[in-house]
């Protein structure tokens, strides 16, 4: 009884040490931000990059974070061009992007996805691969229905597309899409609402959409489950990072941005837009 | 036959039944065609009322967005859209009514600079909105360096809608008689009193009816306005800052927010009573108008 008594004591001693230290420290990096900050890029990052933008405006009521969507390749331009101070980027960054610096916030897995009718559960790479060029055309060849394959695809410039046409070597030239489709959620809807539809879409949405009763299903990759989880512990290969990019070494509103970025702050808000949180 | 005489299309089918049957495949096809018109107008209002009522109350039109739009209200989106409106009926109606001014009642008709500027302006009306995202980004956000903001957001949808404003507003003054114009003049009224005090009060109507179009497609505009208004869905303190336009926020709900769907509907159905609104409004004014119109008086 006494132990635990003293253990907790010296507990609370220990966390009002470092709460002092941590005070002391402060009045360097606790002056209260100001200015603006404009963000640009990728749409699949613009929410969660708004609400942390949210956040930090809070405790500082003279900063103003405004973030606009359009695209990874956006993000990249418009940092390479100096209208925005940070580029948001949904993939990891090109050979020829090597003049930006990459700041990971969140990971996001890809997963393909059918729909629930389609009886089909397991797909091998090989598989995958000749439906998305085309050679296989039907779900009988594959131990579904007879019934012919809708090939949904992601828009040019869409890092999904080229994360699924990295992982996959294929060229987006040579994939003969039925459907091109652009953010995330359009991906979900177009599977659900056809029973001979098979896309990929960010994993965390896919699994919430599916509890809420969206009929679609999320296929294995290699064996392993697509899940959230898997996504976590890294065993889930279609995987990609969720980066903020900028151009020079990031000082004053910028390095905060980025720091609170990545900080456990802001984990919560990382879960609710169904993304991975980092380690 | 006098059957014959009276309808020679049936001559050669050579009886009365076959013409009663086609009119009445014409007559039934007539009303199934306004039938399915009205019901998916009906289909659609529906889905919408049913779907975005229970979330629309008195706390969602006042509050903020929260979690990335999923939760909270659209206070500060809908102010972004009036204001965004607003901006674009300032620069677009006067400039309008100007050059359908110009093409009525100054330039001689028929003439190259009538047929040059039509020309024009028809095909501004068929230009893509996207193409009016770009160029607004590219010559109000950075040449101009107004950033994104609803101002760029305003001048954009202004030179979107301006087509279908000078178009109607000119068909409107070309359809005041031309005694009104003779008799103006014959009493020694200038030109310029003529236009003001009677021509635009008797094409009020008109004006009004593309006002109203010039709204309907600002309001449902998303392409030309996610690069030039913006994404922030903070309450603007000026025109100069950046502002989600309320069919900006019901498309990133739906296609970008999972679980974003049910405000995606309340949005949609706000949208729609604001249209609604907005256009009474102009409907009144264009009545009010008329009252003055010189023929009553």
């Amino acid at each position: 009884m006494i132990r635990e008594a003293a253990l907790g004591l010296s507990f609370a001693t220990l966390t009002l040490l470092a709460v002092t230290a941590f005070a002391a420290e402060e009045p360097s990096t606790a002056a209260p931000l100001s200015g603006q900050l404009t963000i640009t890029g990728a749409s699949t990052i613009a929410p969660l990059a708004s609400e942390i933008g949210k956040r930090l405006e809070e405790t500082n009521p003279d900063l103003r974070i405004d973030v606009q969507t359009g695209g990874s390749a956006r993000g990249v331009a418009d940092v390479r061009a100096g209208l925005a101070a940070i580029g948001l980027v949904s993939r990891n960054l090109k050979d020829d992007e090597t003049d930006l610096t990459a700041f990971t916030i969140a990971r996001d897995g890809v997963g393909i996805i059918l729909n629930t009718d389609n009886p089909v559960s397991v797909l091998t790479d090989e598989q995958i691969v000749d439906i998305y060029l085309g050679k296989i055309a039907n779900w009988k060849d594959v131990g579904g229905k007879d019934a012919p394959i809708t090939v949904v695809n992601k828009a040019e410039g869409r890092s999904t597309l080229d994360l699924f046409t990295n992982y996959f070597k294929l060229k987006n030239s040579d994939i003969k899409a039925s459907v091109v489709i652009g953010d995330n959620q359009q991906g979900i809807k177009t599977v659900a609402g056809n029973h001979n539809a098979i896309g990929y879409v960010s994993i965390g949405t896919a699994e919430f959409e599916s509890e809420q009763g969206t009929p679609i299903k999320l296929l294995p990759l290699k064996g392993v489950a697509a899940s959230v989880e898997n996504v976590r512990n890294g065993t889930f290969s279609l995987a990609r990072p969720l980066n903020l990019v900028v151009k020079a070494a990031p000082e004053g509103t910028v390095k905060s941005f980025i720091d609170f970025a990545q900080s456990k702050d802001v984990r919560d808000l990382v879960k609710e837009q169904f993304f991975v949180p980092l380690q | 036959m006098p059957d014959a005489v009276l309808y020679p299309g049936s001559a050669r089918a050579g009886s009365t039944p076959t013409f009663f049957w086609r009119n009445l495949a014409l007559q039934s096809f007539v009303w199934l065609a306004s039938l399915l018109i009205i019901g998916v107008f009906l289909w659609l209002l529906g889905d919408i009322l049913w779907r975005g009522a229970s979330r629309v109350d008195w706390e969602f039109l006042i509050s903020v967005p929260k979690s990335a739009g999923r939760s909270g209200g659209i206070a500060p989106i809908i102010v972004s859209t009036v204001l965004i409106l607003v901006v674009a009926i300032a620069v677009a109606f006067p400039l309008g009514l100007a050059t359908a001014a110009l093409l009525s009642e100054y330039a001689r008709q028929g003439g190259a600079k009538v047929r040059g500027v039509g020309l024009s302006l028809d095909v501004l009306a068929g230009v893509p909105s996207i193409v009016f995202g770009l160029f607004g980004n590219a010559f109000f956000c950075v040449w101009m360096g107004l950033g994104f903001s609803i101002l760029s957001g305003g001048l954009t949808l202004a030179c979107m809608i301006l087509p279908i404003v000078i178009r109607t507003a000119e068909s409107g003054l070309r359809m005041v008689p031309d005694e009104w114009r003779l008799g103006a003049a014959a009493l020694g009224v200038s030109r310029s009193t003529t236009i003001v005090r009677i021509l635009i009060p008797a094409a009020a109507p008109a004006l009004v009816a593309g006002l109203m179009l010039g709204i309907g497609r600002a309001m449902a505009e998303t392409a030309a306005l996610i690069f030039t208004s913006g994404y922030v869905d903070r309450m603007p303190r000026s025109v100069f800052d950046s502002g989600r336009a309320i069919s900006v926020h019901i498309y990133d709900l739906t296609m970008n927010v999972a679980g974003g769907d049910p405000n995606a509907y309340g949005s949609a159905l706000v949208l729609i009573a604001l249209l609604i609104v907005i256009n009474s409004a102009a409907l009144w004014l264009a009545n009010r108008a008329l009252d003055r119109k010189p023929s009553r008086s």
